[in-house]
């Protein structure tokens, strides 16, 4: 399987003009000096919960799924980290702030201390005019809640864990480092460069515009797939609230046409999140370069490691669409 | 800029000497050839936002104003600035918008046209200036003066760019006083400006008396 992990992983790296045979021999040369730590769990947990729409009654129904994991979280600073990208009317493209507003109320309601908001766009400069038209700033200001840009926070340089971008150490956001738990709340799309984009993908808005341009440039060259498996290795995910209530298909994560999933996935490993949403989304995980090589060594992939807390999967899908590039994704989904 | 500035010389050498990957002849076949998913014109390049990258609107807008600043001084090679400065020009005039305005890079992608921002929008057309003849800079600029927006630092950068077009039409000037009265009542509070760089744009951009984006023109 890692063999044939590795030539996917090789082939995308090909297609994306980035030196893949660098990039073949950086793996090798990770898994042979332990870089590439097995950090997965023995079994990680996931919750699916229906939600037909944003309506009321969201926050008791995260706080209910969220119940089932048991976290402690009194006196923690909780660091919810939507999807923002830009405001594009009559589109999906961002989480919706009604979910941001929601989790945040069933954290507290759990007893974290502090909630903040913080995301750094990729591709818009203008921060606060994202905040703003997409709603965020109503439910912030209702909240009284921090909003933190992270394109332009106050910066620490980390030395990577991992180096299949090539890249020793990133420019990270002391917001991000200084925080006890960190939320990724990503929208469930498809994505016209890496197939899908979910809980890992959306780590890519914690690595700051300032050092690096926008959108993540530098990132964008040294491989996608590559640079998110060195930002969640450098800063790993402690929680996933996944926005499938209404995802994105087709030439996502900013032009595809909106699709209705009705469903919210929770889970305590952004692997193991982005597995059940792509398989939710009706395509195979392990068709995905970089998350078939996440769950080599950052988090669980495989059924049999996954328990299931919230409701059942459902037995069959309708796939979301994809680009003709992207046809390789579908089928039977493992 | 005057030719004393400590350290201009080096910095214009630098500027000239960066190249984004597109200079380079096997990227330039490379998005001739297989990614092709994104319309451009890759022989026609300008700057990037860090090394190592592709080139993008903004960083290219302000390196234009500033080599084109510097054009009268004489401090790197003229034949050199002239051909950046035009390949520069000629970059984002082709990366525009169907319909007027800059994104952040490209216009089309996977064959849906982009949206323009209006920041990128501002200092391209500034950039422009010396442009205004042609169609794609007054489309341009027609978008601009048609764009709401709420935000501090958009405001900002719209008036620090309409400033410089306040002599070539009648509708510039009420636009450019409606977003001034826009961002006076945003600069009220500034407690709500998350941050202090737009919140020193907005000052820039409400100071009468300067214009620190505009473009020197050749006489």
């Amino acid at each position: 399987m890692n063999r044939l992990l590795n030539r996917r992983f090789f082939g995308a790296a090909l297609l994306g003009g980035t030196g893949a045979l660098t990039v073949q021999v950086a793996i090798e040369r990770m898994r042979t000096s332990g870089l590439l730590a097995d950090r997965r769990k023995p079994r990680s947990r996931v919750a699916i919960l229906s939600a037909d729409s944003y309506a009321a009654g969201l926050e008791t129904k995260i706080a209910d799924g969220l119940r089932l994991f048991h976290f402690d979280l009194c006196g923690r600073t909780v660091l919810l980290k939507p999807n923002l990208v830009e405001f594009i009317p009559g589109t999906e493209v961002n989480t919706n702030p009604l979910l941001v507003g929601a989790a945040a109320d069933a954290f507290l309601k759990l007893g974290a201390k502090t909630i903040i908001v913080a995301e750094g766009p990729g591709h818009q400069r203008d921060t606060y005019l994202v905040v703003a038209e997409n709603g965020l700033e109503e439910q912030l200001s209702k909240r009284r809640m921090r909003f933190v840009d992270l394109n332009r926070d106050a910066l620490v340089r980390v030395p990577l864990k991992t180096r299949f971008s090539g890249l020793d150490a990133l420019w990270l956001p002391r917001t991000i480092l200084a925080a006890d738990f960190i939320v990724s709340i990503p929208k469930v799309k498809t994505h016209h460069w890496a197939g899908v984009t979910l809980s890992l993908k959306n780590m890519f808005g914690v690595v700051p515009g300032a050092a690096y341009g926008w959108p993540k440039n530098t990132l964008h060259w040294q491989g996608i797939g590559q640079s998110i498996l060195d930002i969640n290795a450098a800063v790993p995910i402690d929680f996933v609230i996944a926005d499938g209530i209404i995802g994105m298909e087709g030439n996502g994560p900013l032009h595809g046409p909106p699709r209705h999933l009705g469903r919210i996935v929770l889970s305590d490993d952004s692997v193991a999140a982005d597995f059940t949403c792509t398989r939710l989304m009706g395509l195979n995980p392990w068709r995905v370069p970089y998350l078939a090589e996440a769950a080599q060594f950052l988090g669980n992939g495989a059924t049999e490691r996954i328990e299931q807390l919230g409701e059942t999967p459902p037995k069959t899908v309708r796939p979301f669409s994809v680009l003709p590039e992207f046809a390789y994704l579908a089928g039977k989904a493992i | 800029l005057s030719p004393n500035t400590p350290g201009l010389r080096a910095a214009l050498k630098a500027l000239l000497e960066a190249r984004p990957k597109e200079a380079h002849w096997l990227w330039r076949l490379k998005f001739q050839t297989t990614d092709t998913h994104v319309r451009f014109d890759a022989s026609k390049y300008g700057w990037g936002w860090v090394p190592g990258s592709v080139n993008w609107v903004i960083p290219t807008a302000m390196v234009l104003i500033v080599l084109e600043r510097s054009r009268r001084l004489n401090l790197v090679p003229p034949n050199e600035l002239k051909r950046r400065v035009d390949l520069g020009h000629a970059m984002l005039l082709d990366r525009m918008c169907p319909g007027g305005g800059w994104n952040a890079g490209n216009s089309v992608v996977y064959g849906v046209p982009l949206t323009p921002h209006v920041d990128a929008t501002s200092l391209a057309i500034a950039a422009l200036r010396s442009h205004y003849h042609l169609a794609q800079v007054r489309q341009s600029l027609s978008w601009l003066l048609a764009a709401k927006c709420s935000s501090t630092y958009s405001l900002a950068w719209k008036i620090l760019a309409l400033r410089s077009y306040l002599d070539v039409r009648a509708d510039v000037g009420p636009a450019l006083k409606e977003a001034r009265d826009q961002l006076v009542a945003l600069v009220q509070e500034p407690a709500q400006i998350a941050d202090n760089s737009t919140l020193a744009l907005s000052i820039l951009a409400l100071d009468e008396n300067s214009d620190p984006f505009a473009v020197e023109r050749p006489a």
